[in-house]
């Protein structure tokens, strides 16, 4: 090839469309509506050292969180072809237990090239409550913890292994049409970053991958430097299950083309599933400054390389093996951009936009349908945009840290015993301004048999604030409506079990408004 | 042979291709985009031909310029956003002021019904006679010109639409309805698909009425390739919104099924975007899905693919130092840098500065191209002659991706495949890109520009319709179920074709299928519509597109689609009784690159690369290695040389 401008442009539009392709097989072959209709998955492409290549995400909560799969990994070495390993342990390279790695290496001509690996969030993987999504205080509680294993050794498939997990989920036969997806997207990957190797040689993708990683690390520097240099705090909070604030603190170092993030002075680790591991954080503060590069730039390892990120240890950004998760990947992770993105704010006058919902809304539910199948469902459920300096957020739609789709009520219905009653926006909920905040959603789900759920929210008591002047959204409510009518709310973590006939009815917080709103017309005498 | 002529109304010309006892004509008008049926009138010039097949992008413009009547759409209660929230997602992962398209339906113009269905069609709410008053009052009130009816489960059991329809459209209401429009499951998919019908039928019948009160038997080309009447089209515009792609397809497929070429892909590049897609045995693959400007408009269609960039794709590099092509395109003003009106480095510029457009090119054969200019401005981003070549890898490397997304990643091998180059610049890029595949042929057609009409007189009728079924094949009563669908599918597909007085030739059966429990189905062509059938080409579907099959498990049937096809109409193309020619000389004596004419050649001309061979609408590059004939039709087939 020519010249080193079109190298760069070529190779990346062909090591994006290696972890693209593996997507596609995992979205079209997976079984759950979770992975497949929501597409809560990521594929990754690696170099022989592990580090990040490309990336096909659809939920930016992984972005920075494959590579410590991949890294942990890296204990079970020497590979060798038809390898694959296992992991879901957030203390070893996981993020929280229903997100479950899958990486193996690849091999061209006996020599290593490098690593695939896809990650999947499925809807059960045991646990205390239906959905492996509960208001816990300690990992144990949260499903079966998968530490790096090989599920196939060269070539090999590790039945026992696999009987281990199925038998430890709630869903087992849908978690097997899962993980073949997942193992299919793998061969995929594979296939298609041999045929690189095969058309241009092993030596030319190698110094391909280090070339990318090195040309996103220079984008990420030039956004950088349009940081104007200086320093930033920013304090958030986030709630508890018994209306606990649990403070969130940054203070953001722009210098030349390199940020320092320090979370110094946030919460200490709880007992409550709040709890965000070192991976988490680093995704969220990745995304953050991934926001001001151009579209189309790489996902890569490269952009990391600017950013220093010091984290207390034994902290809700940083919590201690053991802890419980689940909601630190979902919950903590929005917050953590919002504090970031609150810091950015006074570097970067007029280019943030208001705080957006803040919250995944993450309802799970499960049990035993009519006919004595087991079911378990997962949904996040959309909330509001933050306005922005060029126009007003939009309503109804997945912020910051995630970008799920929801499952339609035709896919629902026709899946779980239960009756979606209402899903529309909820009027209002946005804040004010001369740009308005998007509205949130009401969502109302009635069980047409006694099951268990859980409700992971924040946002119920702390409204997602407007900026210059612009007014706060409203912020989110939950309650279960029983047959006669009577309502009990719920508090932003809760769990228990619903009655057949009985809705839960939850409503999200809009996006924070953009500016001060036009004033009302006085009221004549 | 009868006179058989095609219309193509396109943004700036309206295309005119006629076949008949005098031989084969093209010419062209400039289009009237206010009235689009002036320019067709007009170009017809009182000619009345046996068959008149038309295609246009008025529906797809009015779509895209969201230029239409206010609709309004009625649906379930508790649901009346379905069109702002959509599926929830944003567009771009890391925006910080994500944005969306509006929908046709603004928000809040929406009247909800006190009615629901549950997923096996049973009513949990009853459709109460008074409930259907009040909402026909309402329609009445807002006075909209076009409404949607879309509620749930409606695909389950229509009887609630049903109802509601007849009453709204008594009241003197024109109204689209989801089961009769698009009756599958997921809601916002056919209540997206339903509105944007609803959109697009004032618009579409004013301008489809005007045409027929002059020539009342005109076909209107379908998305699906098929044709339909005016009277067809004009219920159901949604049907052919995106008729133009799918055009060129079915020509691409006419003129190499008549040289003996059955499984090809198309390769159509124009100036900002690039069209492919994939046929096998001389039939184009389908799809049943598809997003236009961030909207679900499900109907079925020539599966073709899109790409953002063409011969007037804008290069620049970006911060870390990697070239960029596309998508912003450099349009018609001021075009590329090649024509003199101080325009960016594009695609175009790139073949020029190569010495691929040929020694003294001509825009359309009229205006020169300033190769000054395009030195100039590609120098602007490196050394000329350096970016020139990056920017045809680049953008080679894009189409690649898309010449791979049709082929490999749906099971198919290129190397069992002929590529069929037309648009302005598709056959300037067509050889690199089969190299680069792994296509053994390129096959460039004598008359690239006007391949669009000549695949509308190619067409044959066709009335395709679908049932949502949703239904596990296991099912107790599935055999009948299926069978009552097949049955009903066949007799209103076959109904429909014959009121447009054409006999039907034959009945196709297509499935949407997926295993219990997947989330996403595969499209599978069925013999016969019985469950054997479809588990049988569902296992072997999955198979070749994912590598792997679980024949134990059970697979499920989302949709099944009936297509009534009428017979095919004769090719109009016959071989060129022109003698054979000596191999073909170029001019540029001092120049490795051999320059010909596309009129100096006919059958038998022999060529060898590197050579340009040049037309008014179109150029084609033959790399070094490569070698060309023209075959009896006046095609011109390159192959790598031995």
């Amino acid at each position: 090839m020519t010249s080193e401008p079109g190298r760069l442009a070529v190779w990346n539009a062909w090591l994006a469309s290696v972890a693209e392709e593996m997507g596609i097989t995992l979205g079209l072959t997976a079984h759950s509506p979770n992975i497949r209709e929501r597409r809560d998955y990521s594929c990754g492409v690696f170099d022989a050292e592990g580090r990040m290549v490309a990336q096909a995400a659809h939920i930016p909560v992984h972005l920075g969180a494959m590579p410590e799969a991949v890294r942990a990994v890296q204990a079970l070495a020497p590979w060798q072809p038809g390898d694959v390993a296992i992991l879901n342990d957030p203390f070893l390279g996981g993020t929280h237990l229903p997100d479950v790695s899958l990486v193996a290496p690849v091999f061209f001509r006996g020599v290593l090239v490098g690593f695939v690996s896809n990650r999947a969030h499925h809807a059960d993987i045991g646990g205390m409550s239906s959905g492996s999504m509960p208001v816990a205080s300690e990992l144990i509680q949260e499903g079966v913890v998968i530490p790096p294993l090989r599920l196939v050794n060269g070539g090999i498939f590790n039945n026992e292994l696999f009987a281990l997990i199925l038998r430890n989920t709630r869903t087992p036969d849908e978690r097997r049409g899962d993980f073949e997806a997942q193992l299919a997207a793998l061969r995929t990957g594979e296939q298609r970053l041999t045929g690189l190797c095969e058309r241009y040689g092993l030596a030319v993708v190698r110094d391909m991958m280090d070339t990318l990683l090195r040309y996103t690390e220079r984008l990420t520097r030039a956004a950088i430097e349009d940081i104007p240099d200086g320093e930033a705090r920013a304090e958030d909070v986030l709630e508890g299950p018994a209306g606990e604030l649990f403070p969130i603190r940054a203070r953001v170092r722009v210098s030349g083309s390199e940020v320092e993030v320090d979370f110094a002075g946030t919460s200490p680790e709880q007992e409550v599933s709040l709890n965000a591991v070192a991976a988490v954080t680093r995704s969220a503060v990745g995304y953050c400054i991934r926001c001001l590069l151009p579209r189309g730039a790489p996902a890569n390892e490269g952009s990391a390389w600017p950013i220093t990120i010091l984290l207390p240890e034994g902290s809700l950004v940083h919590a201690r093996s053991g802890r419980a998760v689940s909601a630190g990947n979902v919950e903590t992770s929005q917050r953590i951009t919002d504090v970031v993105l609150a810091a950015l704010r006074q570097l970067l006058p007029r280019t943030i936009p208001a705080a957006s919902a803040g919250t995944m809304s993450n309802l799970t539910f499960g049990g035993r349908g009519p006919g004595g199948a087991p079911f378990a469902y997962y949904e996040t459920i959309p909330g509001g945009a933050g306005a922005g300096p060029s126009r007003d957020g939009l309503s109804g739609v997945q912020t910051h840290m995630t970008n799920t789709a929801n499952t339609p009520v035709e896919a629902i219905e026709s899946g779980f015993p239960v009756r979606i009653r209402r899903f529309e926006l909820r009027e209002g909920s946005g804040g004010r301004g001369v740009h308005r905040g998007g509205d949130g959603v009401v969502k109302e789900v009635e069980f047409i048999v006694d099951a268990n759920f859980a409700l992971i929210a924040n946002r119920y008591i702390t409204a997602p604030q407007g900026v210059d002047g612009g007014e706060d959204a409203l912020h989110g409510q939950a309650a279960i409506v029983s047959q006669d009518g009577t309502e009990r709310n719920l508090p932003p973590l809760s769990h228990g079990r619903m009655h057949a006939g009985a809705t839960l009815r939850i409503e999200t917080p809009g996006g924070g408004g953009w500016g001060p709103p036009p004033s009302p017309p006085m009221s004549g005498p | 042979m009868p006179q058989l002529i095609g219309v193509d109304v396109g943004g700036t010309f309206t295309d005119f291709l006629s076949f008949g006892p005098d031989g084969v004509r093209a010419w062209k008008r400039l289009s009237t985009p206010l009235s689009p049926e002036i320019a067709v009138l007009a170009g017809l010039d009182g000619v009345r031909p046996e068959r008149l097949v038309h295609a246009s992008t008025v529906a797809t413009n009015a779509l895209l310029e969201r230029r239409g009547p206010r609709t309004v759409l009625i649906t379930t209660e508790g649901f009346r956003d379905v069109l702002e929230i959509r599926r929830q997602t944003r567009s771009e992962l890391y925006d910080l002021e994500p944005t969306r398209r509006p929908h046709v339906v603004a928000r809040g113009d929406t009247i909800p019904v006190h009615e629901r269905m549950d997923a096996a069609g049973l009513p949990v709410i009853e459709l109460e006679e008074r409930e259907i008053a009040g909402v026909v009052q309402q329609a009445l009130a807002i006075g909209a010109e076009t409404f949607a009816l879309s509620l749930l489960f409606s695909f389950r059991n229509p009887a609630h639409e049903r109802r509601l329809a007849a009453a709204l459209r008594a009241a003197g209401l024109d109204v689209s309805v989801s089961h009769e429009v698009r009756p599958e499951y997921r809601e916002y998919e056919r209540a997206s698909t339903t509105a944007v019908n609803a959109f697009l039928r004032p618009v579409v019948r004013r301008y489809l009425g005007n045409l027929a009160a002059s020539h009342p038997g005109v076909r209107i080309m379908q998305s699906s390739g098929g044709l339909a009447s005016s009277a067809l089209t004009s219920e159901r515009p949604v049907t052919m919104v995106l008729s133009g792609p799918a055009a060129g397809v079915l020509g691409a497929i006419a003129v190499s099924a008549a040289a003996g070429y059955n499984d090809i892909i198309t390769f159509d590049m124009g100036g900002t975007s690039t069209d492919v897609a994939l046929c096998t045995g001389g039939v184009p693959q389908y799809r049943s899905a598809t997003d236009i400007d961030g909207l679900a408009v499900h109907t079925p269609v020539v599966d073709v693919v899109t790409v953002g960039a063409g011969g007037g794709s804008i290069a620049s590099i970006d911060r870390g130092g990697a070239l960029e092509v596309g998508p912003q395109s450099a349009g018609a003003d001021p075009g590329p840098a090649c024509y003199g009106r101080g325009g960016p480095a594009t695609v175009t510029d790139a073949n020029l500065a190569l010495g691929r457009l040929g020694t003294a090119p001509k825009l359309a054969g009229t205006m020169a191209l300033d190769v000054t200019q395009a030195r100039a401005a590609l120098g602007e981003l490196g050394d000329p002659a350096e970016m020139a070549s990056a920017i045809v890898e680049v953008v080679n490397a894009n189409m690649a991706r898309a010449l791979r997304a049709v082929s490999l990643e749906r099971g198919f091998d290129p190397a069992q495949f002929t590529l069929v180059a037309f648009g302005g610049a598709g056959p300037l890029h067509a050889c690199e890109l089969a190299e680069e595949v792994g296509i053994p042929c390129v096959l460039v057609p004598g008359l690239p520009g006007v391949l669009s009409a000549l695949g509308m007189v190619t067409a044959p009728e066709s009335v395709e319709r679908s049932a949502g079924i949703l239904m596990r094949l296991d099912a107790g009563d599935a055999a009948a179920r299926l069978r009552a669908a097949a049955e009903d599918l066949r007799q209103r597909t076959i109904d429909e074709l014959r009121s447009e007085a054409v006999p039907v030739e034959r009945v196709l059966w297509a499935a949407d299928a997926r295993y219990a429990g997947q989330a996403h189905e595969i499209r599978v062509n069925l013999e016969q519509p019985e469950a054997e059938a479809i588990a049988a080409a569902f296992h072997e579907a999955h198979e070749r597109s994912f590598g792997f099959s679980a024949p134990d498990r059970v697979v499920e049937i989302v949709a099944l689609r009936a297509r009534a096809v009428g017979p095919l109409p004769p090719s109009p193309l016959r071989p060129l009784d022109s003698p054979p020619r000596p191999p073909a000389r170029g001019e540029a004596a001092d120049s490795p690159v051999t320059v010909i004419e596309r009129v100096d050649l006919g059958p038998g001309s022999v060529m060898k690369g590197p050579a340009v061979v040049t037309q008014d609408d179109a150029t084609t590059w033959v790399p070094a290695r490569w070698a060309g004939h023209v075959d009896a039709y006046g095609n011109l087939i390159l192959e790598p040389s031995p």
